[in-house]
This record gives C-alpha cells, structure tokens and sequence, in this order.
C-alpha cells in the first residue's frame, strides 16, 4: 500500500482503509462508497485495494506494464531486455495478447502483472449488509429487558426473605399462582395453535388430494426427507406422540425415496412439509388424548420437583456453610451475570431456552439459598427460582409468538414489579406510613432507565453500524448447499 | 549480461519426512534451482528422528532446527529464540536470500524477520487462502502483515491467491508475484495405449477413449475427508450419480474425520459394490489409482491452487470440480466441467461429464502432452529466479516493477525496502495503532539481539561451509 507509515484505526480490515485521512462516512443501504476514494485514486498510480469496490472504475489506467503508458517513452534497449528476460517471443507478439486470468496460459507479461480491469473484481464489501432501524431494534431489545428485569425481580425477593421483610410463603405462593396462571394460558394458546394447524391440515390435504392423487405416496416421502419446515420441528417438540393426520396416511419412509427427481422434491416438499410430520413410527394417539396426557405428565412432574426440592432443602441449607458470605455474593453475582449474557435471545421458532443460561441461574439461586437459616425458606427461594428461571422464560417466548401486545404489557409489569421492587428494598424499613412512597420512585426511576437504555443502546448500536466492513471474495471457503442432508440426519 | 546464482534459504514449518504441498513444493523448486546453478539450503524444524543437517537428492542440505512442535507442525512462536542459530546458519552458508513458505509457519515468518535485520533480501511465498471473519484469521492476517511490511516480494500459487494476500497484508500489488505449482508429470503418466497398428482391424480416427457403451465408468476421489474438502457435498452426491448413472463407479482415497459419514452414506444406501473406499493412499501411489478411473471429482470448498487436479488431468482424467477459490485458473475448459458448491449442481455437472465421455467427445489421451506444455518445475524455477534477479537488483526496479521510480513521491515508502533502521520502523508502525508499536518494539529488540550476537559471536569468528559442487547452468531452454 502507498502509505504503511499511517497508523490506521481499524483491526480487522486495515488492509483496505489505510489511505484515507478523513473520517468514513456512514453506509447507507447500497454500501456506497465515499468520493473521497476518486480524488485519490488519480493522484495515485498502482493499484490499491480501495479501487475494487470503487463504482466507477476508470478503464486500463496508466502503469508501467501497459503497453502504451510510461513504457512507450523509455529507451528501446531496456524493453528489449526485458522481453528477452522473459522468453523468446517476440515483442511485437507480446504487446498484442491481453492478459488473462488463467494460470495455464502462457502470458506475456511478468508475473507480477497486475490487471487493472480484473484484479479484486470479485470483491465485495458488507454483502450481506442489512441496516438497523432504530424502532424494531428498540422492540427487539425488550427481550433482554425482560430477562434483566426477572433476574432483579428474583434478586429483590431474595433480599426479602432474607432480610426477613418479606415472608417466602408469601414469595413462593404468588410465584407459583402466577406459574400456574402462565401455564394455564399456554395451554390454551397450545390448544388454539394445534387446532389452527389441524384445520389447515385439512384444508391442505383436501386440496392436494383433489390436485394429485396418484404421486401423492412418493410426494410425501420426498417432501419428509428432503425438506423440514420449522413448523414441523415444533409441532414435534411438544407433542412427541405424533399427531394423527401425519399418521393416516403413514407412508414408510427411506432413503430410496430419493428417486424423486429435484424438481419434484422440492416443489412438492414445500406443499407437504405443511401436511406431514417427521417420519414418525410412533404410537398413534388422538389429539384430545395427547392433550390429557400431557398435562397429566406435567402435574405429575411438577408434585415430583415440589417434593424432591423439599427434601433436598435441608441439605442445601448447610451447603455453603463454610464458605464466607462474600464469595457467595460475589459467586451469585457471577453466575446471574452469566444467565444474562447467554439467556438465548433469539426470536426465532419457539423453543426451550439454552441450556448454560439457566443453569447458572439455578446454580446462583441455590448458593443463595443456602446463605438462608431455615429450611422453609430455602425451599421457598429455590422453587421460585426454577418458575423464574426455567418456566418464565419459556411462557414468555409464547406470548410473544402469541402476540405483540402480551409482550409489551409482559415486559411493563417487569419494569414496574422490578423497580418498585428494587425501591422497596432500598427505601427505609422504618418508613412504614409510606411503604410505597419509595417503591413509586422505584417505579419510576426503572422506568426512565428502561427507556433511556433501550433506546441509546439502539442509536449507538445503529452509529456503530459505519464501521461494518466485511469482505467477501473467492477466496472465502465456499458454503455448500445440500438438499438431502436430511436424510441421514434424521434416521 | 552473465547469469548471477545466489545462495537462498528457504525456510518453512513444513517440509518431508512429512508429506504435503508445501512441502514438495519447496523440495521441487529447491531441486531445480539447483539445477539452474544456485546453492539452496533448506531450514526446517525437527521431526522426530531427524534433527541436524541432512543431504537430500541433488544436493540440498537440509537444517533440522530443534523446536517444540504445537499444532499441526507448526513450531512455538518464540519470536527471538531461533535468531542466534538463524545467523550462524545464515553465515555459515553465506546465504543471500532467504525464501520463506506458508503463513503458518512461525519459523518462516521468524526467519523474514531476522534475515531482514541482518541486511538479506526476503521473498515469501503464500500457499493458502484466508478468510476475514473468523477470529484464527484475523490473528494470522495481522502476524502476517508484520512480517510482510518489510518483504521484499511476495509469490502467490494463483491469481486469487494474490489478491487474498494483498488485501490480508495490505501490500502493493506490484510487489506479489503470481507463480503456480506445477506437477512432476513424469510420475503422472495415464496407462499406456493401445499402439493403433497392433489392433485386429483398423479403426479411424481411433477412439478418443476406449469406453463401450456399456463399459463401467470409474470417479476417483482423492482428498482428506474435512469438511473444508467438501465432503459432504461428496457424500450428499454420491447416491444421486450413481441412481442416475447406474454403469458408474466411485473410487474414494484419503482419510479424515468425514470418513465415518461418508461410509454411513454407503451403507445406508446399499451401495457397497459401487463405492470403493481405500483409505489413506501414499503420494506416490495417487497415480496408481487415478489411473483407475475416467472423472476425477473434486468437491473442494476452498482450494489456493489445487495441485491435485492438474495431477489427475495429467494421469489423462476428465476433471469435474468445484469453481472455489484459485481453481478456476488452474485448467482449461476442456480438460474440467465447473460446478458450482451446491449438491444439485455437482451432480449435473458430473452428468455432463459422463456424457461427455461416453459419447467420447473428450479427447482425455491428450490430457497429459498438454499439461506437461503448462506446468513445470523447471518453469517455476525459471521465474522464481526472475523475482530474485527483480529483489536484488540485478533486474533493475523500473524494469521488474514496470514503473519509473524517480517519478513515485511514495516509492520509497513501498517499494524501496532499504534496510536502515528507521525505514523498517516506518514500515511497520504502519501496522495498526496498537500493533504498529508492539511491531516496531519487536523489530527494535530483534536488532539489539543482532547487535549482541555480532559482539558476542563476531562474524569473523564463523566458519564457511563448504558448498556441494555447484552445477553449472547451459542456459535457458525456452520452454
């Protein structure tokens, strides 16, 4: 490059901003590229890495290989040297071929040639470069709000109880009325989805089977093994009895149905993924059955958890008995920190939430608990920190697939129960006429931050966007695309 | 003008016992700069029952550094450790330059350095290509921007390979030559044919390839089973040709973590008397099976060059493969059929070859004469020796930069590499904010440790070694 002795402020691609002097300017959505570089480039007269993903680019410059340039003015002896230098052909041969990017062609020119019309042609800049808006980023972020808020929420009814202000019967009999509201509604959101699905299925099935009847054994097996759909994988998750529409019509599948040629497979896998589950070989059961089933398997699980805590409570209660109260805050400190950073975030299909989130969460919960002196308030915070951490979150990855409007009055109430609450444990014990007067500007207070957070975090992250600057090339190893992968992943 | 040998270290991580690219690539270009009259010395580290000094065919002597090997043969990046032994050698054998090869080579990287502040002209050599995104990348990209600061040519395998290392070490474009790899083609011979006279009845024009209708027609595979290799694409491709090609075979070389899926595709296809796995195969026995086959495949997803399909089409194979990285350079269109990385897309090209062939549209019995005409040792040879002549002024800079010095304010910036302290120092503080100064305060202690080792091992105190009889050199034979 013309100037190595700038220093040069990026670390990732310096190669290709090392030029310039000024501040580069933001991207817009067609990755534009500054006029700056235009100015430069005529001052300069080798080639530089800025001029690939220079839109205008000026046709066959002037450099010393050209065949009319600065050569044409040099003596003729020293050209001739040089084509004698590089084999035998002649001069007048060699001026006339162009240069090709091949490396089994003889060229005749040196090898450090460097083609101003195809060098770094293929070079692209922030391909894939999506911009953020600063609204649905701002939407976005309310998920690690929520997240923040219950840890702080869990945080305050520890403190609570273990201050003693508040009772943990009180903490864990709200803790579980509001579970069992939460589970309530999630069943009957599930039950609403699965009927949804069924109607669809119907429809769907009516109108292929009227489309084609014949193909339709071989179009289900092609369209199982070659496709999944995202729905599918759901659907399974929650009800690993199968469903029985996919089940009537239960065509064995294997890895010969393969036949079907591409075409068919992926045209007819997309109409199918909506009508067919996974190869399923399981035990056929109907719906309302699997519904009556499932609950009973969860009040069953949940009676299991409620005693196993309560036995396991005296043990926890003396866990950490000898371990100093400050490496248990500073551990639980820690661990939360961790349950925040890789809650899983995402917003994709609905799913259970990542494993090492809340298992430090849980891991923090019960070192905390066993800085508590009896056993009923060690049962108390643990069982509470399970429908914390392990089934809040799944009930709020529901209501906000169920709809918007359950996100946001979800994500209001944390502000406020996470505020009011931080308030109250701060605010004086003996200020009893006004026990609320302090949990209000707690309110209050975790309000002006929610929004004042979201919404700068948003902006910088959207200011940060300018120094985006991926690139791509040849040279980037190639991601193969592969239809069938399916088939063996599956079985 | 007389023709000027040097004496060159090339120094690399990689060289034999263990096999490799690089490491017949040094070996190659080593053997034939020997045979154009130069004195070439090896230094690599120690493998396991070999340290010391070792002679190898021709001539080239061989320097087994001892140092700890950490990952893939790659050494222990001490940085100033090897500087002492580096200079002895380096006397000792009155090197002029050192050639370093590969960009995970510490040592070579180590090396450019050293020889650059001990006054000694650097060429490098880039074998592979990098991405930017991926954490391991950036590392590698900045180790390899200090030590092609101050380089003073760069060779790269192929075109693509040259633009990957100008945009990774922000180099002038000028200063990165393009060389290929080439192929021993006398170790890649097809089968002999069939002498026309001595068949029964006479045939004209003789079949461009001996495959009936109904004959089996073979694909070999010869590649490591990673990821980065393509295998799944192999292995998501292989039912598809063969359900469509029923009189087709597979032939499957090599070894990796891919080999359990690749024989869970076989077995679950039932397709064990068309797939034929053989495990992990010597270099010099890829000929015997290349032979075997009519196609070769290759899946690759990233590949610098791709040595391994010049040496298929050489054995007289029609090449199906991949269009990634440096490989559509590498072969004319009528010796390869592209295909794009996408399963769909390998299998048609693969049906296009079959097809090809079966209607014996490719004359493949020409393959080996041609590959023969375009890559060669001896030809790389040739102008790697021109890219020495260009860094030690024997060619002068305005004829092998094609560019009239006294007329570029920047010259000396770029391309000048003068080897006073100060101008190495800008070279690298032009690095990066951080890195510029950790880069000069290393290029700072390397030259005090070279000042210590003058004082404490003085030149005048090493002995010379003795040369092995130099060869002399005819004179170009243009090729």
């Amino acid at each position: 490059m013309a100037h190595p002795s700038n220093p040069d402020s990026s670390t990732t691609t310096d190669g290709l901003r090392r030029d310039r002097d000024g501040p580069q300017p933001g991207l817009t959505r067609a990755a534009t590229l500054p006029a700056e570089f235009h100015s430069q480039r005529t001052a300069r007269s080798h080639l530089a890495p800025e001029d690939a993903f220079n839109a205008v680019r000026p046709s066959r410059r002037q450099s010393g290989f050209e065949s009319n340039g600065i050569n044409e003015s040099r003596p003729e002896s020293r050209s001739r040297k040089m084509s004698s230098k590089l084999g035998s052909r002649s001069r007048s041969r060699r001026r006339k071929r162009t240069w090709k990017k091949l490396l089994w062609v003889k060229q005749s020119y040196p090898d450090n040639y460097t083609d101003q019309a195809t060098f770094l042609e293929n070079l692209q800049r922030n391909p894939r470069l999506q911009p953020y808006e600063f609204w649905p980023l701002v939407a976005d972020s309310t998920v690690i709000l929520q997240q923040v808020c219950s840890v702080i929420i869990f945080v305050v009814c520890f403190v609570g109880i273990f201050q003693e202000r508040v009772s943990p019967v009180a903490v864990v009999g709200w803790g579980s009325f509001a579970t069992f509201v939460g589970w309530l509604l999630w069943d009957f959101w599930v039950g609403q989805e699965d009927e949804d699905e069924v109607l669809q299925r119907r429809r769907s099935n009516r109108s292929r089977s009227i489309r084609e009847p014949a193909r339709r054994g071989r179009s289900i097996a092609a369209g199982t093994s070659a496709t999944s759909s995202v729905t599918n994988l759901a659907v399974t998750e929650r009800y690993p009895q199968g469903n029985p529409i996919a089940l009537r019509q239960s065509h064995s599948t294997s890895a010969i149905s393969l036949q079907s040629s591409v075409s068919q497979a992926s045209n007819v896998g997309r109409r199918s993924s909506e009508s067919t589950d996974m190869p399923s070989h399981r035990p056929s059961s109907p719906l309302r059955n699997g519904r009556a089933n499932l609950r009973l398997s969860t009040v069953k699980s949940a009676i299991l958890i409620y005693f196993t805590l309560l036995g396991l409570s005296p043990i926890l209660k003396s866990l950490t008995r000898s371990t100093s109260s400050d490496s248990i805050w500073a551990m639980s400190f820690w661990l939360l920190a961790i349950n925040i950073f890789f809650y899983d975030y995402s917003s994709g299909p609905v799913k259970f939430p990542a494993s090492l989130s809340t298992n430090a969460a849980l891991m923090a919960s019960t070192v905390l608990a066993s800085r508590l002196p009896s056993t009923g308030q060690v049962f108390s915070l643990t069982l509470f920190s399970i429908e914390v951490f392990g089934l809040f979150p799944v009930f709020r990855r529901y209501a906000r697939h169920q709809s918007w409007k359950y996100h946001v009055a979800l994500s209001i109430l944390l502000v406020i129960g996470a505020g009011g609450g931080v308030g109250l444990i701060v605010g004086e014990e003996k200020d009893v006429a006004w026990p609320w007067r302090s949990g209000l500007l707690g309110v209050l207070v975790a309000a002006i931050i929610a929004v004042v957070a979201m919404g700068g975090c948003s902006w910088w992250l959207i200011g940060l966007q300018k120094y985006k600057n991926a690139i791509n090339g040849p040279w980037d190893q190639a991601r193969p695309i592969i239809i069938s992968r399916r088939l063996w992943d599956d079985e | 003008m007389p023709h000027r040998t040097y004496n060159i270290a090339m120094v690399s991580d990689f060289f034999f016992p263990q096999p490799g690219g690089v490491e017949s690539h040094i070996y190659q270009l080593a053997s034939k700069l020997i045979d154009r009259g130069h004195k070439v010395i090896v230094i690599t580290h120690a493998y396991d029952d070999r340290k010391g000094v070792r002679y190898l065919t021709n001539g080239i002597k061989v320097f087994h550094v001892p140092f700890a090997v950490i990952y893939r043969s790659a050494t222990f990046p001490t940085v100033f450790s090897f500087f002492p032994l580096f200079r002895n050698i380096i006397i000792r054998e009155r090197i002029q330059i050192v050639h370093g090869h590969a960009s995970l080579s510490t040592l070579c990287q180590e090396a450019l350095l050293h020889a650059r502040t001990m006054g000694l002209r650097t060429v490098f050599t880039d074998h592979s290509l990098f991405g930017f995104a991926d954490a391991a990348s950036i590392l590698t990209n900045k180790l390899l921007k200090f030590t092609l600061s101050d380089v003073d040519h760069v060779i790269c395998v192929s075109n693509t390979c040259k633009e990957n290392t100008v945009l990774r070490a922000a180099l002038d474009p000028l200063m990165v030559s393009v060389i290929p790899n080439a192929v021993v083609s006398e170790n890649f011979k097809p089968l002999p044919r069939p002498d026309p006279n001595s068949l029964p009845f006479v045939q004209h024009p003789l079949p461009a390839h001996p495959l009936g209708p109904n004959d089996t027609l073979t694909i070999v595979v010869i590649s490591r089973l990673f990821y980065n290799k393509g295998t799944d694409l192999l292995i998501a491709a292989i039912p598809r040709i063969l359900e469509n090609h029923p009189n087709t075979r597979f032939i499957i070389a090599g070894s990796g973590p891919k080999a359990i899926e690749l024989e869970q595709m076989i077995e679950q296809n039932v397709l064990q008397d068309k797939v034929e796995l053989l495990g992990p195969v010597r270099h010099e026995n890829v000929r015997d099976v290349m032979v075997r086959g009519h196609v070769y495949l290759h899946p690759s997803l990233t590949e610098a060059f791709g040595t391994v399909i010049v040496e298929a089409a050489s054995c007289g194979l029609y090449v199906v493969c991949t269009a990634v990285g440096g490989i559509p350079e590498v072969l004319p269109s009528h010796m390869t059929v592209f295909a794009k990385p996408e399963e769909d897309d390998l299998v048609a090209a693969t049906g296009r070859a079959i097809a090809a062939l079966r209607a014996n549209k490719v004359r493949t019995e020409k393959f080996h004469d041609q590959v023969k005409a375009m890559y060669s040792w001896t030809n790389v040879a040739k102008r790697t020796e021109r890219v020495y002549q260009g860094i030690s002024g024997d060619v002068s800079e305005a004829e092998f930069y094609g560019f009239d010095v006294n007329h570029d304010p920047h010259w000396h910036a770029t391309r000048g590499r003068n080897f006073s302290l100060i101008d190495r120092l800008k070279r690298y503080y032009g690095c990066g904010v951080w890195a510029g100064k950790l880069f000069c305060l290393c290029v700072i202690i390397d030259y005090l440790i070279f000042v210590f080792c003058e004082w404490y091992w003085p030149r005048d105190q090493i002995d010379f070694a003795r040369d092995w009889p130099r060869k002399k050199f005819e004179g170009d034979d243009d090729d």
